[in-house]
Protein backbone atom coordinates (compact mmCIF):
# COMPACT_ATOMS: atom_id res chain seq x y z
CA UNK A 1 0.00 0.00 0.00
CA UNK A 2 1.53 3.29 -0.89
CA UNK A 3 1.95 6.00 1.76
CA UNK A 4 0.04 7.68 3.58
CA UNK A 5 -2.35 4.90 4.14
CA UNK A 6 0.55 2.03 5.43
CA UNK A 7 -0.76 2.69 9.19
CA UNK A 8 -3.78 1.51 8.48
CA UNK A 9 -3.36 -2.31 9.46
CA UNK A 10 -4.63 -4.31 11.91
CA UNK A 11 -8.55 -5.58 10.93
CA UNK A 12 -9.10 -3.01 8.55
CA UNK A 13 -10.32 -4.47 5.23
CA UNK A 14 -7.78 -4.03 2.54
CA UNK A 15 -10.16 -2.40 0.10
CA UNK A 16 -10.34 0.64 2.60
CA UNK A 17 -6.89 2.01 2.40
CA UNK A 18 -6.71 0.94 -0.94
CA UNK A 19 -9.87 3.07 -2.23
CA UNK A 20 -8.34 6.24 0.17
CA UNK A 21 -5.19 6.08 -2.20
CA UNK A 22 -7.45 6.18 -5.20
CA UNK A 23 -9.14 8.96 -2.61
CA UNK A 24 -6.30 11.02 -2.38
CA UNK A 25 -5.09 10.27 -6.28
CA UNK A 26 -8.72 12.34 -7.07
CA UNK A 27 -8.01 14.71 -4.88
CA UNK A 28 -4.50 15.84 -6.34
CA UNK A 29 -5.69 16.03 -9.71
CA UNK A 30 -6.90 18.22 -11.71
CA UNK A 31 -11.15 17.92 -11.24
CA UNK A 32 -13.91 18.99 -14.00
CA UNK A 33 -13.53 22.60 -13.09
CA UNK A 34 -11.29 22.93 -10.27
CA UNK A 35 -7.29 21.83 -10.51
CA UNK A 36 -5.49 19.76 -7.82
CA UNK A 37 -4.15 22.71 -6.12
CA UNK A 38 -7.42 24.09 -6.33
CA UNK A 39 -9.10 20.83 -4.90
CA UNK A 40 -6.55 19.96 -2.18
CA UNK A 41 -7.12 23.33 -0.39
CA UNK A 42 -10.36 22.93 -0.63
CA UNK A 43 -9.89 19.93 1.17
CA UNK A 44 -7.61 21.31 3.64
CA UNK A 45 -9.82 24.24 4.31
CA UNK A 46 -12.80 21.93 5.17
CA UNK A 47 -10.74 20.16 7.29
CA UNK A 48 -9.44 23.26 9.05
CA UNK A 49 -12.95 23.98 9.49
CA UNK A 50 -13.45 20.81 11.36
CA UNK A 51 -10.64 21.44 13.69
CA UNK A 52 -11.65 24.70 14.54
CA UNK A 53 -8.21 25.89 13.36
CA UNK A 54 -7.81 29.51 12.50
CA UNK A 55 -7.84 30.64 9.33
CA UNK A 56 -4.98 30.48 6.45
CA UNK A 57 -3.64 32.56 3.66
CA UNK A 58 -5.74 30.26 0.80
CA UNK A 59 -6.01 31.25 -2.77
CA UNK A 60 -9.64 29.98 -3.55
CA UNK A 61 -12.50 32.23 -4.00
CA UNK A 62 -14.14 33.65 -0.85
CA UNK A 63 -17.38 31.89 -1.70
CA UNK A 64 -15.38 28.42 -2.50
CA UNK A 65 -13.48 28.87 0.90
CA UNK A 66 -17.13 29.77 2.92
CA UNK A 67 -18.66 26.80 1.38
CA UNK A 68 -16.14 24.25 2.18
CA UNK A 69 -15.62 25.22 6.01
CA UNK A 70 -19.69 25.37 6.40
CA UNK A 71 -19.83 22.08 4.69
CA UNK A 72 -17.02 20.79 6.29
CA UNK A 73 -17.86 21.63 9.85
CA UNK A 74 -21.93 22.29 9.62
CA UNK A 75 -23.38 21.11 6.72
CA UNK A 76 -26.90 21.13 8.73
CA UNK A 77 -26.43 25.21 8.53
CA UNK A 78 -26.42 24.82 4.59
CA UNK A 79 -29.63 26.89 3.84
CA UNK A 80 -31.54 27.19 0.06
CA UNK A 81 -30.38 30.83 -0.12
CA UNK A 82 -27.40 30.04 1.03
CA UNK A 83 -26.99 27.87 -1.51
CA UNK A 84 -28.30 29.36 -4.17
CA UNK A 85 -25.76 32.62 -3.48
CA UNK A 86 -23.19 30.50 -3.96
CA UNK A 87 -24.27 28.66 -6.66
CA UNK A 88 -24.37 31.96 -8.51
CA UNK A 89 -20.81 32.60 -7.01
CA UNK A 90 -19.39 29.74 -8.25
CA UNK A 91 -21.40 28.23 -11.18
CA UNK A 92 -23.22 24.89 -10.60
CA UNK A 93 -20.70 22.48 -11.51
CA UNK A 94 -17.72 23.92 -9.22
CA UNK A 95 -20.16 23.93 -6.76
CA UNK A 96 -20.88 20.08 -7.07
CA UNK A 97 -17.53 19.45 -7.63
CA UNK A 98 -16.64 21.32 -4.11
CA UNK A 99 -19.56 19.25 -2.14
CA UNK A 100 -17.76 15.79 -3.67
CA UNK A 101 -14.31 16.91 -2.70
CA UNK A 102 -15.80 18.00 1.22
CA UNK A 103 -17.90 15.23 1.43
CA UNK A 104 -15.31 12.45 0.56
CA UNK A 105 -12.39 14.74 2.68
CA UNK A 106 -14.42 13.97 6.12
CA UNK A 107 -15.24 10.43 5.00
CA UNK A 108 -11.33 9.89 4.98
CA UNK A 109 -10.86 12.22 8.25
CA UNK A 110 -13.32 10.48 10.47
CA UNK A 111 -12.41 6.75 9.53
CA UNK A 112 -8.65 7.68 10.23
CA UNK A 113 -9.75 9.57 13.68
CA UNK A 114 -12.41 6.36 14.52
CA UNK A 115 -9.63 3.85 14.15
CA UNK A 116 -7.19 6.20 16.65
CA UNK A 117 -4.82 7.05 13.70
CA UNK A 118 -3.56 10.22 13.00
CA UNK A 119 -5.33 12.14 9.90
CA UNK A 120 -3.42 11.45 6.73
CA UNK A 121 -1.23 14.08 5.14
CA UNK A 122 -2.97 16.06 1.99
CA UNK A 123 -1.39 14.58 -1.28
CA UNK A 124 0.92 17.21 -2.99
CA UNK A 125 -1.14 18.32 -5.98
CA UNK A 126 -1.17 17.00 -9.50
CA UNK A 127 -0.56 19.80 -12.56
CA UNK A 128 -3.11 19.87 -14.85
CA UNK A 129 -6.02 21.88 -16.79
CA UNK A 130 -9.64 20.63 -15.16
CA UNK A 131 -11.46 18.80 -17.78
CA UNK A 132 -14.90 20.46 -17.95
CA UNK A 133 -16.64 17.13 -17.76
CA UNK A 134 -20.24 17.59 -17.37
CA UNK A 135 -23.27 15.78 -17.79
CA UNK A 136 -25.20 18.11 -20.25
CA UNK A 137 -28.65 16.30 -19.14
CA UNK A 138 -28.49 17.61 -15.56
CA UNK A 139 -31.67 19.27 -15.06
CA UNK A 140 -32.62 21.37 -11.81
CA UNK A 141 -35.70 19.60 -10.01
CA UNK A 142 -36.46 19.69 -6.30
CA UNK A 143 -33.20 19.78 -5.02
CA UNK A 144 -30.78 23.06 -5.28
CA UNK A 145 -28.45 21.63 -7.60
CA UNK A 146 -28.90 19.93 -11.08
CA UNK A 147 -29.03 15.96 -11.66
CA UNK A 148 -29.70 13.53 -14.14
CA UNK A 149 -32.69 11.70 -13.81
CA UNK A 150 -34.63 13.63 -10.77
CA UNK A 151 -33.57 13.80 -7.42
CA UNK A 152 -32.01 10.96 -6.16
CA UNK A 153 -29.33 10.75 -3.23
CA UNK A 154 -27.09 8.52 -5.30
CA UNK A 155 -27.51 11.08 -8.62
CA UNK A 156 -26.59 14.12 -5.86
CA UNK A 157 -23.48 14.51 -7.86
CA UNK A 158 -24.63 13.55 -11.07
CA UNK A 159 -24.27 16.56 -12.94
CA UNK A 160 -20.23 16.22 -12.82
CA UNK A 161 -20.09 11.97 -13.14
CA UNK A 162 -16.57 11.87 -11.76
CA UNK A 163 -17.84 12.95 -8.28
CA UNK A 164 -21.15 10.83 -8.63
CA UNK A 165 -18.79 8.03 -9.32
CA UNK A 166 -16.29 8.80 -6.61
CA UNK A 167 -19.34 8.93 -4.22
CA UNK A 168 -20.38 5.31 -5.66
CA UNK A 169 -16.34 4.12 -5.15
CA UNK A 170 -16.28 5.37 -1.67
CA UNK A 171 -20.02 3.88 -0.94
CA UNK A 172 -19.24 0.38 -1.66
CA UNK A 173 -15.84 -0.63 1.14
CA UNK A 174 -17.40 2.15 3.54
CA UNK A 175 -20.61 0.89 3.88
CA UNK A 176 -22.45 -1.37 0.96
CA UNK A 177 -22.64 -1.08 -2.62
CA UNK A 178 -25.86 0.38 -3.95
CA UNK A 179 -26.60 -3.09 -4.71
CA UNK A 180 -25.99 -4.40 -1.58
CA UNK A 181 -28.16 -1.73 0.17
CA UNK A 182 -31.20 -3.60 -0.72
CA UNK A 183 -29.61 -6.62 0.81
CA UNK A 184 -31.48 -5.93 4.48
CA UNK A 185 -29.91 -9.82 5.88
CA UNK A 186 -26.27 -8.45 4.95
CA UNK A 187 -23.70 -8.97 7.95
CA UNK A 188 -19.84 -8.53 7.92
CA UNK A 189 -18.43 -7.31 11.01
CA UNK A 190 -21.62 -5.64 12.07
CA UNK A 191 -25.25 -6.97 11.19
CA UNK A 192 -27.49 -4.58 8.67
CA UNK A 193 -29.50 -3.52 11.94
CA UNK A 194 -26.31 -2.47 13.72
CA UNK A 195 -24.92 -1.00 10.62
CA UNK A 196 -27.92 1.33 10.18
CA UNK A 197 -28.04 1.95 14.17
CA UNK A 198 -24.28 3.99 13.47
CA UNK A 199 -25.16 5.48 10.13
CA UNK A 200 -28.61 6.70 11.81
CA UNK A 201 -26.69 7.97 15.24
CA UNK A 202 -23.76 9.35 12.56
CA UNK A 203 -26.80 11.61 11.17
CA UNK A 204 -28.44 12.63 14.41
CA UNK A 205 -25.45 13.96 15.65
CA UNK A 206 -24.59 15.54 11.92
CA UNK A 207 -28.45 16.83 12.06
CA UNK A 208 -28.92 15.93 8.99
CA UNK A 209 -32.76 15.13 8.04
CA UNK A 210 -32.38 13.20 5.20
CA UNK B 1 -33.31 1.19 6.84
CA UNK B 2 -32.88 0.90 10.42
CA UNK B 3 -36.60 -0.02 10.99
CA UNK B 4 -36.50 -2.06 7.90
CA UNK B 5 -33.69 -4.18 8.82
CA UNK B 6 -34.77 -4.77 12.11
CA UNK B 7 -37.84 -5.95 10.79
CA UNK B 8 -36.35 -7.81 8.12
CA UNK B 9 -33.91 -9.73 10.81
CA UNK B 10 -35.91 -9.99 13.50
CA UNK B 11 -33.81 -7.83 15.96
CA UNK B 12 -35.55 -5.65 18.79
CA UNK B 13 -34.91 -1.97 18.22
CA UNK B 14 -36.15 0.78 20.34
CA UNK B 15 -35.29 3.59 17.58
CA UNK B 16 -35.32 6.47 20.51
CA UNK B 17 -31.78 5.12 21.31
CA UNK B 18 -30.87 6.78 18.42
CA UNK B 19 -31.32 10.26 19.85
CA UNK B 20 -31.29 9.62 23.43
CA UNK B 21 -28.16 8.58 25.03
CA UNK B 22 -30.63 7.49 28.14
CA UNK B 23 -32.60 4.86 26.15
CA UNK B 24 -31.39 1.05 25.09
CA UNK B 25 -31.86 1.20 21.63
CA UNK B 26 -32.00 -2.55 22.24
CA UNK B 27 -29.81 -3.84 19.28
CA UNK B 28 -27.18 -5.81 20.49
CA UNK B 29 -24.29 -4.00 21.10
CA UNK B 30 -26.09 -1.16 19.90
CA UNK B 31 -25.15 1.21 23.77
CA UNK B 32 -21.52 0.46 22.80
CA UNK B 33 -22.31 1.39 18.93
CA UNK B 34 -23.84 4.55 20.04
CA UNK B 35 -21.26 5.25 22.45
CA UNK B 36 -18.29 5.17 19.95
CA UNK B 37 -20.26 7.09 17.04
CA UNK B 38 -20.51 9.86 19.85
CA UNK B 39 -16.79 9.54 20.78
CA UNK B 40 -15.68 10.12 17.17
CA UNK B 41 -17.87 12.51 16.19
CA UNK B 42 -18.28 14.29 19.43
CA UNK B 43 -14.81 14.06 21.29
CA UNK B 44 -14.45 11.83 24.05
CA UNK B 45 -12.92 8.59 25.57
CA UNK B 46 -12.69 7.11 21.83
CA UNK B 47 -9.78 4.38 23.25
CA UNK B 48 -12.41 3.51 25.72
CA UNK B 49 -15.04 3.08 24.17
CA UNK B 50 -13.33 1.51 21.12
CA UNK B 51 -12.11 -1.69 23.59
CA UNK B 52 -15.81 -1.69 24.63
CA UNK B 53 -17.28 -1.76 21.40
CA UNK B 54 -14.27 -4.58 20.71
CA UNK B 55 -14.86 -6.48 23.53
CA UNK B 56 -19.16 -6.49 23.13
CA UNK B 57 -18.99 -7.19 19.06
CA UNK B 58 -15.28 -7.76 18.14
CA UNK B 59 -12.43 -5.79 16.62
CA UNK B 60 -14.06 -6.35 12.56
CA UNK B 61 -17.13 -4.38 14.57
CA UNK B 62 -14.91 -1.97 15.27
CA UNK B 63 -13.42 -1.47 11.53
CA UNK B 64 -16.88 -1.69 9.99
CA UNK B 65 -18.56 0.94 12.25
CA UNK B 66 -15.81 3.24 11.50
CA UNK B 67 -16.48 2.69 7.63
CA UNK B 68 -20.26 3.20 8.18
CA UNK B 69 -19.43 6.60 10.20
CA UNK B 70 -17.08 7.64 7.51
CA UNK B 71 -19.52 6.65 4.66
CA UNK B 72 -22.37 8.69 6.20
CA UNK B 73 -19.97 11.91 6.97
CA UNK B 74 -20.00 11.98 3.19
CA UNK B 75 -23.51 11.09 2.61
CA UNK B 76 -24.92 13.72 4.84
CA UNK B 77 -23.21 16.70 3.64
CA UNK B 78 -23.69 15.18 -0.22
CA UNK B 79 -27.50 15.88 1.13
CA UNK B 80 -27.66 18.64 2.71
CA UNK B 81 -25.06 19.97 0.68
CA UNK B 82 -27.40 19.73 -2.47
CA UNK B 83 -30.64 20.38 -0.37
CA UNK B 84 -31.37 16.68 -1.20
CA UNK B 85 -35.45 16.44 -0.81
CA UNK B 86 -37.10 13.97 0.96
CA UNK B 87 -39.82 12.13 -0.99
CA UNK B 88 -43.82 13.00 0.11
CA UNK B 89 -44.13 8.92 0.03
CA UNK B 90 -41.05 8.75 2.95
CA UNK B 91 -42.39 11.58 5.31
CA UNK B 92 -45.93 9.95 4.91
CA UNK B 93 -44.06 6.25 5.78
CA UNK B 94 -41.76 8.03 8.57
CA UNK B 95 -44.02 10.50 10.08
CA UNK B 96 -44.82 8.23 13.29
CA UNK B 97 -41.28 7.13 13.67
CA UNK B 98 -40.02 10.63 13.06
CA UNK B 99 -42.14 11.94 15.88
CA UNK B 100 -41.06 9.02 18.20
CA UNK B 101 -36.98 9.55 17.55
CA UNK B 102 -37.41 13.70 17.10
CA UNK B 103 -36.03 13.72 13.90
CA UNK B 104 -38.09 16.77 12.73
CA UNK B 105 -36.34 19.06 14.55
CA UNK B 106 -33.39 18.71 12.13
CA UNK B 107 -35.92 19.40 9.09
CA UNK B 108 -34.96 23.08 6.81
CA UNK B 109 -35.75 24.12 4.50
Amino acid sequence: MSPPFDDLSGSVRPEIPALFVREWARLAGPGSHWSGSQRVEIAASARAARQGSPPEQWSLPSSALQAASLLGATPARASRSWAESTIADLGPGPYVELVGVVSRTAAVDSFYRAVGSALARFPDPVAGDPSGVVDQAARLGAAWVPMVGGSSIVGALSAVPPEAEAQEDMHGPLYLTYEQMGDLQFERGLSRPQMELVAARTSALNECFY
Amino acid sequence: MLRASSEATNTPLDPRGITSTSIDPLVRGGSQLVGFVDAVLAGGDLEGVTVLLQDTLGEDAVVDAAGVIANFEMMNRIAEGTGMPVGKGSLARTEEWRSLVGLDRYHHD
